[in-house]
């Protein structure tokens, strides 16, 4: 029965990195929402982070790999976290390439993944995301789906699009480079890359705060696997196809804290001496239980993570609106609708890029400095780049973490993420003396209006009561020098913007045709 | 004036041979005064819906066969510049489009493509207007106006501001192109009709805002004219536009204008919205570029209301 398990296994991780890949492929923004969030539900670090995030009581994806975890080990490792079945596809080449290449165990890196983990949670409790950001496995294969997957796919669309027209696909825009998101996802591609190479899964036994952390409560659990010394001939096959190099033949010991549940073990022993083993059940050489010492780490793991959403955190966006001197105007960084307030987004922004990865207009784009150091690659939004387009509500129906909430259409057009500006003085209309009205033609409130003006022309006014800070009329101003004639003003903390009013248009049918 | 000659023709053999194809034919000859009588150089239609309204005007300037021929590749560019719905009147009403692209399929069109360079996301602008879904069931096809690589610099030999621009390969190419705008108000172009309609096949409209935007109008108006223009002025949108804010901007006038001649569609169109074609500048700028006239009273209009 045991022997199917690996089967399953890789059935299941193959499903959910195709889940992965359909959604990075998806350029014609066609997929629903409840795609994005069923197959990111039992993303560990995004579910808890949504859990803790009011209204988001049902998101227990994580609970639901605790259980798991508690009943058979990290089974999360080798079939939920893309990372790892990214990990496993290495390993898997390198055998074919090199097929009596033999893994071995090593000893476990005990200090460097408890201090990892360490440092990850005393992170988020005196300085944000920052360490989650780039350790979390999820947000490292989300980003590099986005910054390097997505680009490769959509050459790929783009090259069948212009040279067999027969296949009927259109060619796309490329995403603007991002320098930060791009290295970063391409050297964590590489680390995992030739880590997976020359040591299986030692990103995930020595760096990834979330293994490390699934590692400690599958010391308790009901189910591990185990050698059966009396029937082991200790002929090491198991130890050879073991990715977490945790398997001990000499001792016939599993270090059930790296154990990744990949069950590459069980098919590879002829004597059926290795598999899933009742921990309660006395054999030869039992486990040790998790020492008080782990146990108590664990509790405070668990304990300072909770304590560190109830303090408040330290964000370094700046606010917006302060007009500095002359027409300069400190226009701050306008974050996603949704996401409520750089602080939320400090909170609880991952930065695993599915909102820019799957944002149809573009706009949103990764930040680099402009939320502070510790807000790197947060997504913020891009008036250079395209505007925001008025009834999408793309972003927060794909965010995993609850970092940009979800929010319906009628909520969506009210919400004020900036607010417009205008400068005359600068406008092509007053400087030219030309007709224009960009900026009014794409607003979609008429908070930016066109009101007459001189020799017939009109020129734009603006109600900030009913503007939402959408950016259209900033992408469209034609000005250029010294900078956009209208642009919006980013709201630290979102606010509620007036629905526009209209009074019905009095219409006369008439008989005749007036020419 | 080639349509112009053409039409003349066509009616002329028409005559010689004593046998009328079509009652479009019968109704022009003998309404514009009789055999000899010149064609129709504009039609406008009132009363009916944007499909009704199309096949009794098309009928009169002959059908789609006077201006489609077999194996021909034909433009139908509508208004899809932005997301929204088709009772909002931001986009060309999809029935008006699939219905052309019906006719031109019917007259033999080898390819009837459908695009526009839109102001919101272009794939969102497509469905949601319902345009694409019209033009598909049709029969005809959808190309992108956001690949810059479909875009060729030209030049624009009677443009006074605009002396170059990169236009749409399919607008370049094609031998038949059908205008097909939406009546809008415009914050500001004023209005935006047939000529207003052409910014979506260049690639910098930023350009003609930052120039005078009403002399770039006219100017790119003298550079390839359309094989026929037909506005639609079945929802208009009366202000707030071009993109609207709600259904509250829109009246159902049920229009519809079709002429070979920009200036003169858009002098009707804007008579028909209530204001004087004086208040649309370019307009008068087309004029004088000889693109076409605003003189109505000249042009043999057939008028009917259904």
């Amino acid at each position: 029965m045991q022997h199917y398990f690996k089967k399953i296994r890789v059935f299941v991780a193959l499903f959910f990195m195709l889940a992965f890949i359909i959604a990075f492929s998806d350029i014609k923004g066609t997929l629903p929402s409840w795609y994005y969030n069923s197959f990111l539900y039992l993303q560990f670090v995004p579910s808890v982070l949504k859990f803790i995030t009011p209204g988001h009581i049902l998101a227990v994806g994580f609970i639901i790999v605790l259980l798991f975890t508690l009943a058979g080990g990290r089974v999360y490792c080798s079939t939920i976290c893309p990372l790892g079945t990214l990990q496993d596809m290495v390993i898997f080449l390198r055998r074919r390439f090199s097929p009596k290449s033999r893994l071995r165990f090593k000893k476990a890196l005990t200090v460097m993944r408890y201090s990892v983990l360490s440092i990850t949670i005393v992170s988020l409790l005196f300085s944000g995301m920052f360490a989650l950001v780039l350790l979390d496995p999820y947000a490292n294969f989300s980003r590099i789906g986005t910054h390097i997957l997505q680009p490769a796919i959509l050459w790929v669309n783009n090259l069948l699009a212009r040279t067999v027209p027969e296949t009927g696909l259109h060619v796309f825009e490329y995403r603007p480079f991002h320098v930060a998101s791009f290295t970063i996802s391409a050297g964590m591609l590489m680390l995992v890359f030739i880590m997976s190479v020359f040591r299986g899964r030692l990103y995930c036994n020595s760096i990834c705060p979330v293994g490390t952390l699934l590692g400690l409560v599958s010391k308790l659990s009901f189910y591990k696997i185990q050698i059966e010394p009396a029937s082991c001939t200790k002929c090491g096959k198991c130890q050879a196809v073991c990715k977490a190099n945790c398997i001990n033949i000499k001792t016939l010991e599993v270090d059930s804290s790296r154990c990744v549940a990949c069950y590459n073990c069980i098919p590879a022993c002829n004597d059926s001496s290795i598999g899933y083993i009742f921990s309660g059940k006395k054999i030869l050489k039992l486990n040790e239980p998790a020492s008080d010492k782990r146990r108590r780490l664990f509790i405070a793991t668990i304990a300072g993570y909770l304590a560190s959403k109830t303090l408040p955190l330290k964000a370094s966006g700046k606010p917006g609106g302060n007009r500095v001197d002359k027409g300069f105007y400190e226009r701050g960084t306008v974050s996603p609708p949704g996401s409520q307030s750089i602080e939320h987004l400090h909170e609880r922004c991952i930065s695993c890029h599915m909102c820019i990865s799957a944002c149809p207009t573009k706009v949103l784009q990764p930040t680099f400095l402009e939320y502070g150091f510790t807000g790197m690659m947060m997504p913020k939004m891009d008036y250079s780049v395209h505007f925001c387009n008025f009834d999408c509500t793309v972003c927060g129906e794909v965010c995993p973490t609850g970092a940009i909430t979800r929010l319906t259409k009628d909520e969506k057009t009210v919400t004020q993420i900036g607010k417009v500006v205008f400068q005359k003085e600068i406008c092509i209309v007053e400087t030219d003396g030309t007709a224009c009205g960009s900026c009014s033609e794409h607003c979609p409130t008429q908070a930016v209006k066109m009101v007459p003006y001189k020799n017939g022309l009109t020129i734009p006014h603006t109600d900030v009561s009913i503007c939402i800070g959408c950016g259209a009329c900033e992408y469209a101003c034609p000005v250029t020098h010294p900078h956009k004639a209208i642009f919006v003003v980013a709201n630290a903390r979102h606010e509620k913007a007036q629905k526009p009013q209209a009074e019905k248009i009095e219409h006369v049918e008439t008989d005749e045709f007036p020419f | 004036m080639k349509r112009r000659d053409f039409l003349k023709k066509s009616i002329g053999a028409t005559v010689a041979s004593g046998t009328f194809l079509s009652l479009g034919g019968m109704n022009s000859a003998f309404g514009a005064g009789g055999f000899f009588a010149a064609p129709v150089d504009l039609v406008a239609v009132k009363g009916g819906g944007p499909e009704v309204m199309f096949d009794r005007a098309i009928a009169e300037l002959g059908g789609m066969k006077a201006f489609v021929k077999a194996g021909q590749t034909v433009l139908v560019k509508p208004n899809i510049g932005w997301d929204a719905a088709p009772e909002r009147a931001a986009n060309t009403n999809p029935l008006l489009v699939g219905k052309i692209v019906e006719h031109c399929k019917n007259a033999g069109a080898k390819r009837v493509i459908v695009f526009d360079n839109t102001c919101d996301e272009w794939t969102r602008c497509y469905k949601n207007s319902g345009i694409e879904a019209a033009v598909k069931s049709a029969g005809g096809e959808m190309v992108t106006g956001k690949d810059e690589k479909m875009y060729r610099e030209v030049t624009v030999p009677k443009g006074k501001v605009l002396k170059t621009t990169k236009v749409h390969q399919a607008y370049l190419d094609s031998d038949v192109i059908i205008n097909v705008p939406v009546m809008k108000n415009h914050g500001g172009a004023t209005m935006t009709l047939s000529m207003k309609n052409l910014m979506g096949v260049v690639w910098d409209r930023g350009f003609w805002h930052r120039n005078d935007l009403h002399q770039c109008i006219a100017d790119f108006a003298t550079f390839k004219k359309p094989t026929l223009n037909v506005i639609d002025a079945f929802n208009v949108m009366k202000r707030n536009g071009p993109r609207g804010v709600s259904v509250d901007d829109v009246v159902n006038m049920k229009y519809l204008i079709l002429t070979p001649d920009m200036v003169a569609a858009d002098t009707a169109a804007v008579k028909v919205f209530g204001i004087e074609p004086s208040a649309v500048k370019h307009i008068g700028l087309a004029e004088q570029l000889g693109v076409g006239t605003t003189k109505l009273d000249n042009l043999n209009i057939k008028r009917i209301t259904i």
